[in-house]
């Protein structure tokens, strides 16, 4: 089995064996004995919302490149060099979907809908509901239910926490959310930044984050693999960073 | 808007110690993410601190009969870094070791050195202790 061949990695793979320093059988060798690693090593970001596939799709595409990168002259032991890789590149993918960088806004959404999860879940059981009950309805994990209900306690003025009673539901001690506060803030910062970028990249980060496409679907309306979508999103977004930091030094 | 959160300083200490259950090592995460957002990490660095702690947990349950046993971890923060340490109390050795039971050991291993910059494994008279340190703003390039 060929790993990396199996799923187009997208026209800007820099997967290619021209770059490794090993023959072609050696790296055939040396990608097959590792794919348990790259699989256990995806099974380690489970339960996080992605599935088991496309973890596994991305470790493996990440153990082709650790096996390019590789450089066997230099005495560094191959497992080392593609778990820091490997896992590197689980952790680019979460950031990519919006789960690291943009931690704390996700959170934030997150808690809103436990809000309204909360508020529905206790109509129809006639009680408050379970951590359990409140990932399912949302669809997100245990953890990152905790862990949102943990974090909304911090967004919370006292003022509020003063006026909170304890048989509210979690809907009820959020107040109101007003959303255009947000938006007003993202388009003075995102602006001039998102102007900078070319046509197909605001294309497709407005599909992503105004439209809600999936990844796989924008990867369809634009023509190209899904990983290719992720990186362009990914280099995107890394170029809105840079130029909202640029923006803020502007401001100030 | 979310600057309330209150800051630890080098020399600050928390323990938390829970019943040695795999599906409550969510706890030690939990906390580590809490700590380390506290002590100046940034998102890049709690996200491996709290994989990395996860290890921790696993690595020290390794080769042990824990249904009576208590893990306990300990968060120090340091000058410019942090330093995390669990200790097994109370189990009873599991017997032999399994040889899947070496695999995840040796992949906890392999992941704690790909995320944090120093770690080790010792156990003494029953108790099991693990350890790592990672430094605060150091990433690979």
């Amino acid at each position: 089995m060929t790993v990396g061949r199996e799923k187009d990695p997208g026209p800007e793979s820099d997967t290619g064996a021209d770059q490794s320093p090993l023959d072609p059988a050696e790296r055939e060798e040396l990608i097959t004995s590792n794919l348990g690693l790259a699989h256990q090593l995806a099974r380690r970001f489970l339960h996080r919302g992605e599935p088991l596939d496309d973890l596994v799709q991305v470790a493996s595409v990440a153990l082709v490149k650790s096996v390019d990168r590789f450089d066997p002259s230099r005495g560094v032991d191959f497992a080392a060099f593609a778990t820091r890789t490997i896992i590197g590149e689980l952790k680019r993918h979460f950031r990519d979907k919006g789960w690291a960088v943009r931690a704390s806004r996700r959170v934030q959404e997150l808690y809103l809908e436990l809000g309204h999860a909360t508020a529905s879940l206790v109509q129809q059981l006639g009680r408050n509901p379970t951590v359990a009950e409140l990932a399912e309805a949302t669809g997100a994990s245990e953890e990152a239910v905790i862990e949102a209900i943990e974090a909304g306690q911090g967004y919370r003025a006292a003022s509020i926490d003063a006026n909170e009673s304890e048989d509210d539901p979690l809907s009820a001690r959020l107040g109101e959310h007003d959303g255009n506060y947000d938006s007003v803030e993202d388009r003075v910062l995102l602006g001039p930044a998102l102007a900078t970028l070319p046509e197909r990249e605001q294309s497709i980060l407005r599909m992503r984050f105004v439209d809600g496409l999936t990844q796989s679907e924008i990867a369809v309306a634009v023509g190209v693999s899904q990983m290719h979508v992720s990186r362009l999103l990914s280099s995107s977004l890394q170029k809105l960073r840079e130029g909202i930091g640029r923006t803020e030094t502007d401001v100030s | 808007m979310t600057d309330s959160m209150e800051k630890l300083a080098a020399g600050d200490r928390i323990e938390l110690t829970f019943p040695a259950r795999g599906d409550l090592i969510v706890l030690a995460r939990l906390v580590t993410s809490a700590i380390s957002a506290r002590a100046g990490f940034d998102i890049e660095e709690l996200e491996d601190l709290r994989l990395a702690v996860g290890e921790l947990c696993l690595l020290t349950l390794q080769g042990h009969d824990s249904r009576y046993g208590d893990l306990r971890l300990e968060l120090s923060v340091l000058d410019d870094a942090i330093g995390v340490q669990c200790t097994l109390e109370h189990a009873a050795p599991g017997g032999e070791t399994q040889p899947d039971e070496d695999e995840s050991a040796f992949l906890s291993q392999q992941i704690l050195d790909a995320l944090v910059d120093e770690h080790g494994r010792e156990s003494q008279d029953g108790s099991v202790r693990t350890w790592l340190r990672k430094r605060r703003g150091v990433h690979d390039a």
